[in-house]
């Protein structure tokens, strides 16, 4: 004869303990800061679509009439940040983007419907942050093409940028198979100074010069 | 039989239906994504055009070069040895299973360094190590490698050795001919004096 036998009700007391021991253990458990919100499908279909970008021509906008709804963030650290920045843009260095204060203030903002525009020294550097927000549920960031290089480049006439195509990414920039052909090896060299040695003659004297 | 155990059997029942739901995802295993956000902010899977053209040259087994390009620009030109496996296929059956391989470096190469980039983020939630992004891209690859622009005559020494290199570089993937300097082959003629008919002074 087992010893619960003696006392129906033990069992019962136990597994109930039990399962409020379980409950309260999965309610308490710390939510971790990030979970993904997209599967690593969707995250290719939104790269191959080219979603989310953020054009230089837009921030001329931006500058000029500070809208309620953009928030630009420099993800360069303090002290590049320090030294010129977009108009109106926070520094929130790429250091620091793990804080759970800054993740606070991006959920907020998300939450208040605002879009938020990443940009770095060029694409390349806002470009995993970028990725990463987009990956975890902020579907309010985008990424500022061209970064701050190009904005300060054209920084005098932004609007102009709408025809322009240098800031997008992804192009060859060259004809890769001609370039590359097999060449000549004097055509490589053509650079290298080689100028013909230059004789110069003496000059022919009429007259019977003295000396040797 | 005691209803208790009825009771039991009952609870482990049902926990292991329980079960089935658990293992229900078919994501595959990813890192934590604060661990994916430090490796992120890293710039260090940055590798420049001449170290990958460096160990090209010297025929590293350790590199493996990833093309993320579209196919029909990978057929048109293609670094040497490369493989393609464009941005859209990357998940496609095997293709993860490149990545990863104890003591092989993957470098992803694109048009510029975006999509490589990006195709290392995505290789990175898997937990995938050892890729690399080549910074620049085929773009400047063709600027530092293919078509190098010779330093001015008073850059630093550093910026001279580098040009040597490239231009060594240039030839090894244009498949150009060692070249031999044109200067020698400008033929110096020496023109020797006419002896003169008359009695030249002097002695």
């Amino acid at each position: 004869m087992h010893i619960h036998e003696l006392n129906p009700w033990r069992t019962l007391i136990a597994v109930s303990v039990f399962v409020v021991v379980l409950i309260v253990g999965f309610l308490t458990m710390p939510k971790p800061l990030f979970e993904y919100q997209k599967s690593m499908e969707e995250s290719v279909e939104a790269l191959i679509n080219g979603e989310d970008y953020f054009y230089p021509w837009e921030l001329e906008d931006v500058i000029a009439n500070k809208p309620d709804s953009i928030v630009l963030f420099d993800i360069r650290d303090n002290f590049v940040f320090g030294q010129g920045h977009i108009p109106g843009a926070e520094n929130l260095s790429a250091s620091t983007l793990a804080d759970p204060d800054n993740i606070k203030r991006l959920e907020a903002l998300r939450d208040m419907g605002v879009t938020i525009v990443l940009y770095g020294a060029d694409e390349l550097q806002a470009n995993g942050p970028w990725m990463f927000f987009r990956q975890v549920g902020f579907n309010n960031i985008k990424l500022l093409l061209g970064g701050y290089s190009y904005y300060k480049e054209n920084e005098a006439d932004l609007y102009e940028t709408i025809n322009d195509d240098a800031y997008f990414k992804g192009m060859p920039r060259y004809d890769y198979a001609e370039l590359a052909a097999p060449k000549d090896g004097a055509d490589l060299n053509a650079d290298q100074d080689n100028k013909p040695v230059q004789v110069r003659r003496r000059e022919k004297t009429s007259v019977a010069a003295g000396g040797c | 039989m005691n209803r208790n155990y009825i009771f039991l059997t009952i609870l482990m029942l049902v926990l292991a239906v329980g079960t089935l739901f658990l293992t229900g995802s078919d994501e595959p295993k990813q890192i934590a994504p604060e661990e994916l956000l430090q490796e992120i902010i890293q710039p260090t899977r940055y590798v420049s055009t001449d170290q990958v053209a460096k160990m090209i040259i010297q025929g590293d087994p350790s590199l493996l070069m990833v093309d993320v390009r579209p196919a029909a620009d990978y057929e048109e030109y293609a670094l040497p040895g490369s493989l393609n496996i464009p941005l859209e296929e990357l998940l496609n059956d095997g293709n993860l299973g490149y990545f990863g391989v104890p003591g092989v470096k993957v470098v992803f190469i694109s048009n510029d360094d975006i999509a490589a980039d990006q195709t290392w983020v995505l290789t990175k939630r898997l937990g995938i190590d050892g890729t690399y992004v080549m910074k620049g891209g085929l773009n400047c690859w063709m600027q530092t490698i293919i078509d190098p622009t010779q330093p001015d005559a008073d850059a630093p020494s550093v910026d001279h050795e580098l040009y040597a290199f490239r231009k060594g570089a240039q030839i090894y993937f244009t498949g150009a001919e060692s070249a031999t300097p044109e200067g020698d082959n400008v033929e110096v003629q020496v023109r020797r004096r006419e002896k003169t008919s008359v009695a030249a002074g002097g002695c």
